[in-house]
Order: C-alpha cells, then structure tokens, then sequence
C-alpha cells in the first residue's frame, strides 16, 4: 500500500527538489522564453512587443518551409535506419556462440566515438583526397576524385546518423529480445512458425516499447542536428538547428530564429511520438494477420 | 534408440553444424566491414595526424612519405588547444559532482518510495534528454543575456547539469532501488540511524552506480558541443568546438585528426573501464522497454 500523509509528500517533495525540481524549473524558463520570444519579446534590437508577426513569416518563408521537411525526413529515416539496422544484429547475437560477445562490442564502437570524430573520420574518408576516392582510383574503377561530400541529398548526414545511432537501438533491443523466454520460441517453432512469422508475431510485438523508444530519441537527435549537416550536409536546404543559429546569428532576428526553434521543439515531440504511433499500429496489424 | 530418434538427433547435429559455419561466415564479415567502416578511419586520422608539413600526403601515394609530430607540435604551441584541454577538463568533473550531488535526493525518492504520480515525475526527469539541445541552448543563452548573466564557465556548467542529470537520476535510481530491504531493516532493528544506515548499506551498494554516473556524465560533457559552442564561442573554447572550427567550411584536415585524437582515445579508456562498472551496477535492466 503506498504511504500517503502529508508528511510523507513533503519528504517525497522535499527529495525531488534538487533533481526534478531544478529540471522543471530549467526547462520551463527555457520554453517560456522561447515562447515569449517567438511573440516578440526579449530581442535585443529595442522595444518588444506581443505580437504574432514573426509566426505569420513562417508561413511564406520559402527556406524555413525546406529545413523543416528536409529536417523532417533526415530524423525518420535516420530512426527506422537505425533500427531496421539494429534488428538483424540483434536477432544474431541473441543466443551466445563463441565470438558473440567481440562481435557485440565490435558493433558497439561507434557509441564510443563522439559525434564530431564521427563527423571528421566520415568526411575524411569520402573527401576529394579521402581514402574512398584514392581506393577507387587505385583499383581503376574512376579516372579523376568524385565529389561527393556535401551531397545535395544529405545521403552523408543519413550515413553518419544511422552509423551514430545503430548501436543505441542495439543496446535497447538487445534488452528486450532477451527478455523474451526461450520457451517462447521453441513453442512458437513448434507450432510451425519460421523464421519471419516469429520474428512479426513474436519479436515486433513484445520488443515494441523499446523500438519506440529508440526511435523517439534517434529521431529528436536527428530532428535538432547541427553538427553532421554542417560537417557533412547539404549546403542547402539548411537543417532546423543550422537555419535556427544562422537567422540568428547573421540575420540578426532573435525573435524569428525563436519561431524555427519553436517549431522544431513541435517537429521533434509531434514528430517522434507519430513515428512511434504509426510503429505500434503496423506491428499490431502485422502481427494480428 | 529408435530409428525416428536418430533422425531426429542427426538432424540437429546437421543444424548445429550449419549455424556455427554460418556464424563463423557473419563474424568474418563484420569483421571485414568494421575494418573498413570503422578501424580504417581511425587509423587514416592517426596517420593524417602524423604527416609531415613538408611532404603532403597525396595520390598516388599509398602512405604518407614523411611522418613526424610536428603538426601536435604546431597545435600544442600556437593555437588555444592547451586552453580548450584545460576547459574541457576542469568542466566535466565538475558538471559529474554537481550533477551526482543534485539527482540522489530524486533517485532515492524513485528507487525507494511510493508516492502517487512517481511514474509522471519519472518521464518529467527525462525532459532535457528529448528536447533538440541546439535549441535549448539558444534558448537558455537568451535567458542568460536578459539575466546579464555572462560567466561562460558557469553558464556552460549550469547547462551540463540539467541536460546530463537524468542520467545520473537514471542510472542511481536503479542502483537504490537494488539496494535489500531487509537489509535497511536488520540495520534499524540494531538501532541504526539514517546517517549510519547510509554510510554502511547505501553508500557501498550504490557506489557502483556513482561511479558508472560520474564516468558517463564525464564523457558526455567532454563530448557535448551544442551549449558550448553557443554559450562559450568565441571566448571559451572546449576541445569539441575546437574541433568543430577546423571542420566544415575551414576543413583542416592534419589538425581535425590531431584533435579527434585527442577526444575520442581517452574516451575509449574511460569507457572500457567502464564496461566492468556497468555490469555490477545493471544499467542494462535499467533502459528494458
């Protein structure tokens, strides 16, 4: 039975404070800036004012109109890229053989480089001198160096994402999968099912709660990414966070630069639990078949 | 023994035979793959990092005609590496401490109490983890303009705290919820007080997960770039926005090797201690579903 005097909620309360209570208090000053901000206050260029103005430019912004789907595609592709990766591995290493554990923390080594390096060692290796260049050069497969950094497509972005992420999801599912009793499948092969009927009926359904999980935080750190699309990216169309810093910062506009950021906060919640809800229905109704 | 069950032993003797050949197969290929796709990099920013100002490396060489140290030599002399270093480690043990400090009154609260809408509190602590951190640090160095607050080191700190907390929240909570019952019960019945109760049961079983926190919030400060490079640029300088100024448009390639370097081998290092950390403190258990 849980304790419910009011003693034991302001000792409940009193514990939360230093935590939960600075992150609440962090995260709303933060939001209730942008907020504010995105209405006209707060910037910096004279008097504020409430106003909805900045919100109306968004609405014929040609350049705001293809970050947002440009961000938009990079961080669903880069969720389902990354666990569609992930499931294969994991389904491998669910049952230990000799090697298992080297080939798990093999897969693994990506989650111990930090997202610059990632960024430098990609562009290194496909830049006009990079190793990927020089090697096709070498076996005689081209003449003269591709130029294929900065593609206009974001392909680079999309590598460095899925080659960033993949070992987070293989960490959750791993989790999950192996929750999932051996007995579950014996009795699932034993009832006739192969290979791909376990894996929709049995996998999909009972690691569902990680897949999404997984897929919410790969698919909000791709939504924000600054780093990779300037590394690595397009010069145009621009991601979120990148169009965000330079409206702010050469453009000098505080109060519309709070606009793309708001809407990128919207993108990346709407966005991340949507991929999760459309998740969850399409393994249901893959399963219930 | 009859003649179906031999069969059927031959058959799974055939089957076991098959999946070990299999495995063997797998594991020479993401062997073969995980040269290309990760060791050969790493190894090519080794390289670049050595090669001598004096003698480019380039087509058709296969290696670099000349290597020294000179170009460690150059960013350690004349460019602000020696102070980013310096930054970059007199903040992440301080962001570790102060983030410990501040998540054990919550992780107590959710490893050890009950209390009505725990749930909701624990997905409230996970805020700053999925909200875009580009944003959230544009955001937050508005707050600190409009607070006239401009104390780079402090506001970097402030900033790694809260976004980094729920981990630390994260993992100690699963570390007191471990912690026996009875236990805590037997060390009352001998008359115990909170403080002894404390330093005898809590302190050696959790320490595990302390340290575990205290290493990944380390790792994801040096690591972190967003808030310092839009709170620090362009006077406070840590090694991921030094890293990031000889990428992109400025793209120098020796002196991005020689930083990547200098992020990601320590990182290693720590983390594979950490490997051992992790198993006793159960963090795998922890991120399930």
């Amino acid at each position: 039975m849980k304790p419910t005097g009011l003693r034991h909620y302001a000792k409940v309360g009193l514990l939360l404070l230093p935590g939960l209570g600075v992150i609440l208090g962090f995260i709303s000053l933060v939001v209730w800036f942008a907020i504010a901000q995105s209405l006209g206050q707060f910037g910096f260029r004279g008097e504020d004012r409430w106003t909805l103005d900045f919100w109306r430019e968004v609405g014929s912004d040609e350049t705001f109109r293809r970050s947002f789907f440009y961000s938009l595609r990079v961080a669903t592709i880069s969720a389902i890229g990354a666990v569609a990766l992930a499931f294969p591995f994991v389904m491998w290493l669910r049952q230990p053989f000799r090697g298992s554990q080297s080939m798990s923390a093999i897969l693994k080594v990506p989650l111990l480089v930090p997202g610059l390096v990632a960024a430098f060692l990609y562009v290194n290796f496909i830049s006009f001198n990079g190793f990927f260049n020089f090697g096709l050069q070498r076996i005689g497969i081209i003449d003269e160096p591709l130029r294929i950094l900065n593609d206009e497509r974001g392909i680079g972005v999309l590598i460095l994402q899925v080659w960033k992420q993949m070992p987070f999801a293989l960490l959750l599912l791993t989790g999950a999968v192996r929750s999932i009793g051996d007995d579950v499948f014996l009795a699932a092969r034993d009832a006739g099912a192969g290979a791909a009927a376990r894996f929709v009926h049995i996998v999909l359904p009972l690691t569902l709660a990680s897949m999404q999980a997984a897929m919410v935080i790969i698919f909000i750190g791709a939504a924000g990414d600054y780093s990779f699309q300037v590394v690595a990216g397009p010069r145009a169309p621009f991601s979120m966070a990148q169009y965000m810093n330079v409206t702010r910062t050469t453009g000098g506009d505080r109060n519309y630069a709070a606009v793309i950021g708001m809407m990128l906060m919207v993108m990346s919640l709407f966005g991340s639990v949507s991929l999760a809800g459309l998740v969850r229905l399409a393994v249901n109704r893959g399963s219930y078949k | 023994m009859t003649a179906a069950t031999r069969r059927r032993r031959i058959a799974r003797d055939s089957s076991e035979l098959n999946r070990r050949r299999v495995n063997r197969i797998l594991i020479g290929l993401l062997v073969l793959v995980s040269l290309v796709w990760i060791f050969l990099p790493i190894a090519m920013a080794a390289l670049w990092s050595l090669v001598d100002p004096s003698s480019p490396w380039a087509y058709p060489d296969l290696f670099p005609r000349d290597l020294s140290f000179a170009r460690w030599d150059n960013l350690w002399n004349n460019t602000s590496l020696p102070t980013a270093i310096g930054n970059s480690y007199r903040l992440a043990p301080a962001v570790g401490f102060v983030a410990l400090a501040l998540a054990t009154p919550t992780a107590y609260a959710f490893g050890r109490l009950e209390f009505r809408g725990k749930s909701i509190a624990q997905i409230l602590s996970l805020l700053p983890i999925v909200l875009p951190s580009f944003a959230v640090a544009i955001f937050f160095s508005s707050v600190l303009i409009r607070l006239e607050f401009f104390d780079r080191y402090l506001s970097i700190l402030i900033g790694h705290v809260v976004l980094f907390m729920p981990y630390a929240i994260r993992i100690l909570t699963v570390s007191y919820a471990q912690v026996p019952q009875d236990l805590i019960d037997a060390a009352r019945d001998m008359n115990a007080g909170p403080l002894a109760r404390f330093r005898s049961i809590f302190l050696p079983l959790t320490l595990p997960g302390y340290a575990s926190a205290l290493i990944i919030i380390f790792i994801l400060s040096i690591e972190e770039f967003a808030l310092a490079f839009i709170l620090g640029s362009p006077d406070f300088t840590t090694i991921p926005t030094i890293l990031f100024s000889y990428l992109g448009f400025n793209f120098v390639r020796s002196n991005a090797a020689v930083v990547s370097l200098i992020l990601v081998v320590p990182n290693v290092v720590i983390l594979l201690f950490l490997e051992r950390l992790l198993g006793s403190v159960g963090l795998e258990s922890g991120t399930k579903g």
